[in-house]
């Protein structure tokens, strides 16, 4: 355990933005009060979720909150996992320093990717409430108590009242924060929804929520199935911005000439290629420092680089991790205990010409799917970006679009709106194309809508089927009714007609044969017409 | 057998023996798995035609199967087997009953825990009758069932009438001045046993037929003398085609408008209701005496004895003028545009103008010199 977790916290690198991002808070989705709380919880819940996945644990999760004051907003957050910990040395940089994540510097499809999470909600915590944060990391038969805040002019984590302990404590970890300027409610945008979203698209995940409304729910895993460990890709250069660029070239130490940083640090890079952009910015001194990059010359790069003249080879599709498509039909079922559950899988498709991605739809209906109000209910669409819920921007991102775009009535539903129906997409990539650094939203890519409207048709024919399927069944049912209700008499008078028979053996019979002909299994060619209207145009006056 | 009816009299026996036939094949296919079923002519106007080689409105060849086993037939399919068990009944107890009785009969509920009678509304039963009447070939009489009696005969006509365990002889000459009237099945248990007359004579009105009852006209011409009432009903129809059978003439006296022509044309061709019945009802040898308006021509008082024809009856005679068939019949044509060219119609009663008994010189002078309508 302790190698893998060793492993996990060496590529650690530092990172000065804490001042910065004190003031945007906003940046980092503290912004509004249950916007904060669902922030506070769900940076937890991916922290502990990709770190059981990297060392390979089941995870575990439990995240209490406490109502501390109302007035102000006040909270407790207790988050604890069964999770590798992190040892001693790294804990401080985990939690109390900008930027200084596992995730930033690297190219995988996780849940968090801009590095800034727990340290942020550290940070939260510090300017609400003046108050540390307090940590349990357990690991390696060691526990290890303290407190942690951040100097916000350094970005440096300050670790106080710090404790261990030798032992076999397992391994895990437990956060506690306390911040103010927040809320707690059952809204779509509220903390319970996101653990709520957030088993759905993590059957692996056993969660328990303990809300300061009294209510303990317990959202049991369908599969111990572990997601593959994310692999780590390098960027493709398709996929890079001007300011990630910079970024990049800025951070390089190993290689010296902005050609080799290129070939070596981006996939798909060959000589030529970088020849060919060569020739695309020939004010560009490819021999000089990545360091020494402008702006400028890095806008030029990109541009050159999304240049149709050049073809690049597309990313390996490796990279995307789905969820798949048992484990979300498992915790759907799971969970939401729908009448009718069916998942698309599509494979890995291509955006802005070298970007794969990949999704996955699924439809619940009947049953606990849907939003429900007294017992009234209407449809919910649960969007993901890489498992993690996306709670807020609903109406910009892709996936409201494309759902919003389908032609329902099509499908069978006379109310999209009204009906018993969850629509869940998860996208899938290394490079999710989010709206805003609040990652709430994925950008309206054209390739990317229509995929998901592909997706979620795909789903929506199998729903028309069941859909159909009921009503042919419900229809049977009732013709089978409609003709049973007149055996009884048909039986009885049968044999006084023929002068023979006898009534329980005739009715019995038509029961037989009434029950076959109606029965789901059997499908009859034969179609029933509705009786033939009698003339009756001309009235005598003298038939009574 | 669809369609052709036993002729005459039916035996109760031969009848039952059908009820039974019926029950008996449905059991059978229910034996052999499958839903019973029955096959009936298809009664509705498409099935309807009026055979202008024969002369009278009769069904075509479309036949229909009930089944059981269908949603939109179970109910009535049950319905039409009860009607045929309770006439079996009513066959073996020689009992007789109107559709309204059979309907109270069969007016119960399928069971406490069904919400649902087997019959609500007697408009259920009677189409059920009808189709019983056609799959068996048989007429509802043969069934028992009666139909209320109405049209009346006096003249030369004697009947024997075995009914409730009796027999009696009925005397159409000697009716006084009620006659006899005429009941709803005239082919079981009743038997002619002498027609003396030399034609029939059918009087629209009531009010008519009392007017030269009184004048004894039926004994002078030698005729039987039949008031249907107004619209024949299926037994005056019957006995007006039973007396034509045995070659009597027979000539229909009406009103000069739409009513009037209807009943002559119901008479002679049958009816679109009645389509089944065929030429059982019908009596194409039929001629129309009068009234017309051409009888203007001859009885100038006439003239002054029109009054306005109804809108109803405009409508009729264009209706009546549209139709293929008419155009074979010229002096209809004439007569209907007349109508139309006038707007007057003429009643009978108009020919008690002069003096009460002037219908019957009417009448006699008409027929003496074949001035009918055909």
């Amino acid at each position: 355990m302790a190698t893998v977790t060793d492993k996990i916290f060496s590529e650690f690198k530092e990172h000065s933005v804490a001042e910065f991002f004190k003031k945007n808070q906003q940046m980092l989705g503290f912004s509004g009060k249950t916007r904060s709380l669902t922030t506070v919880v769900h940076e937890y819940i991916t922290n502990s979720l990709d770190a059981c996945e990297e060392a390979g644990i089941l995870p575990e999760v439990s995240v209490t909150i406490e109502e501390l004051d109302k007035d102000s907003g006040r909270y407790r957050i207790i988050a604890e996992d069964n999770g590798p910990g992190i040892p001693e040395k790294h804990i401080g940089k985990a939690l109390g320093q900008m930027l200084a994540g596992t995730k930033f510097h690297r190219y995988a499809q996780q849940r968090g990717q801009q590095g800034i999470g727990a340290a942020g909600c550290t940070m939260y915590a510090q300017i609400t409430t003046g108050k540390p944060i307090k940590v349990v990391s357990r690991y390696d038969r060691k526990k290890i108590s303290c407190e942690i805040s951040i100097d916000l002019k350094s970005n440096t984590p300050k670790i106080m009242n710090l404790s261990k302990e030798e032992g076999d404590f397992g391994s895990g970890l437990r956060v506690e924060a306390e911040i103010a300027d927040a809320k707690y409610d059952k809204s779509s945008f509220g903390a319970y929804e996101y653990v709520r979203r957030t088993a759905l698209a993590n059957p692996h995940l056993q969660i328990t929520l303990n809300a300061p409304d009294g209510e303990k729910a317990v959202f049991p895993r369908s599969s111990t199935k572990i997601p593959e460990k994310p692999v780590v890709v390098q960027p493709h250069p398709l996929g890079i911005t001007t300011n990630d660029l910079i970024d990049f070239a800025h951070r390089e130490r190993e290689f010296i000439r902005i050609s080799s940083f290129l070939q070596e640090r981006f996939a798909r890079v060959s000589p030529a290629k970088v020849d060919e952009l060569r020739s695309l910015v020939p004010d560009l001194d490819f021999n000089k420092k990545p360091s020494e990059l402008q702006w400028h010359e890095a806008e030029k790069l990109v541009k050159a680089i999304h240049s149709p003249s050049i073809k690049w080879i597309a990313p390996s599709t490796d990279s995307v991790k789905p969820i798949g498509k048992e484990q979300i039909e498992k915790s759907l079922q799971n969970i939401l205990a729908p009448q009718f559950v069916v998942v698309a899988e599509r494979s890995p498709k291509i955006f802005k010409g070298g970007i794969p991605f990949m999704v996955e739809a699924a439809i619940a209906y009947g049953g606990g799917a849907g939003k429900k109000a007294g017992d009234a209910s209407s449809s919910e669409i649960i969007r993901y970006a890489n498992r993690a819920p996306l709670l807020f921007d609903n109406s910009g991102c892709a996936i409201t679009e494309a759902v919003k775009s389908i032609d329902w009535k099509r499908y069978g539903l006379k109310n999209f709106d009204e009906e018993p129906i969850s629509v869940f997409v998860n996208i899938s990539s290394v490079y999710v194309p989010y709206t805003s650094a609040g990652k709430q939203a994925i950008s309206n890519e054209e390739e990317i809508v229509q995929e998901i409207k592909n997706a979620v048709m795909e789903a929506a024919r199998e729903l028309q089927r069941y859909l159909s399927g009921i009503n042919r069944e419900k229809e049977r049912h009732e013709r089978k009714k409609a003709i049973l209700r007149y055996v009884q008499q048909l039986s009885k008078d049968l044999p006084d007609l023929a002068g023979k028979g006898k009534p329980e053996e005739v009715e019995k019979k038509l029961v037989h044969l009434i029950e076959t002909k109606y029965s789901s299994h059997i499908e009859n060619a034969e179609e029933e017409e509705p009786l033939q209207k009698e003339g009756q145009e001309e009235e005598e006056d003298i038939e009574e | 057998m669809m369609g052709i009816f036993m002729a005459g009299k039916t035996k109760e026996a031969d009848v039952i023996k059908k009820l039974e036939e019926l029950g008996q094949k449905m059991l059978s296919q229910i034996d052999a798995e499958s839903s019973p079923t029955f096959t009936t002519a298809l009664r509705s106007k498409g099935n309807i035609i009026y055979d202008e080689g024969v002369g009278y409105i009769r069904l075509g060849g479309k036949t229909e199967e009930r089944k059981f086993v269908n949603v939109g037939q179970a109910r009535k399919f049950m319905q039409t087997v009860a009607i045929a068990a309770k006439c079996k009944k009513f066959l073996k107890e020689g009992a007789h009953t109107s559709i309204r009785g059979l309907f109270y009969q069969l007016k119960f509920s399928l069971g406490d825990n069904l919400d649902e009678e087997l019959f609500s509304e007697q408009s259920e039963s009677n189409p059920l009758v009808e189709d019983l009447e056609v799959a068996l070939g048989v007429k509802r009489e043969d069934l028992n069932l009666n139909t209320d009696r109405k049209g009346v005969v006096a003249g030369p006509l004697v009947l024997k009438d075995k009914f409730g365990g009796g027999e009696d002889i009925i005397d159409c000459t000697k009716q006084g001045r009620s006659g006899w009237m005429i009941p709803s099945d005239v082919d079981n248990g009743m038997e002619f046993l002498e027609v003396g007359a030399d034609y029939v004579l059918v009087v629209e009105k009531d009010a008519m037929w009392q007017r030269l009852n009184e004048d004894k006209f039926w004994k002078k011409e030698n005729c039987i003398l039949i008031t249907p009432k107004g619209q024949a009903s299926r037994g005056c129809r019957r006995l007006i085609r039973k007396l034509a059978s045995r070659k009597l003439p027979v000539y229909v006296f009406t009103d000069c408008d739409a009513w009037g022509w209807y009943i002559y044309w119901a008479i002679k061709t049958g009816s679109m209701n009645l389509a089944y019945l065929g030429s059982d009802i019908a009596t194409p040898e039929a001629r129309f005496v009068g009234v017309t308006m051409s009888d203007i021509k001859d009885y100038d008082f006439l003239g002054q004895l029109t009054i306005n024809a109804k809108e109803v009856d405009i409508k009729r005679a264009e209706e009546m003028l549209s139709y293929d068939w008419i155009q074979h019949h010229k002096d209809w044509v004439e007569e209907l545009k007349t109508v139309l060219k006038t707007k007057k119609k003429l009643e009978q009663d108009a020919l008690q103008g002069p003096r009460l008994s002037f219908v019957g010189d009417y009448l006699r002078e008409k027929i003496a010199k074949k001035k009918f309508l055909a």
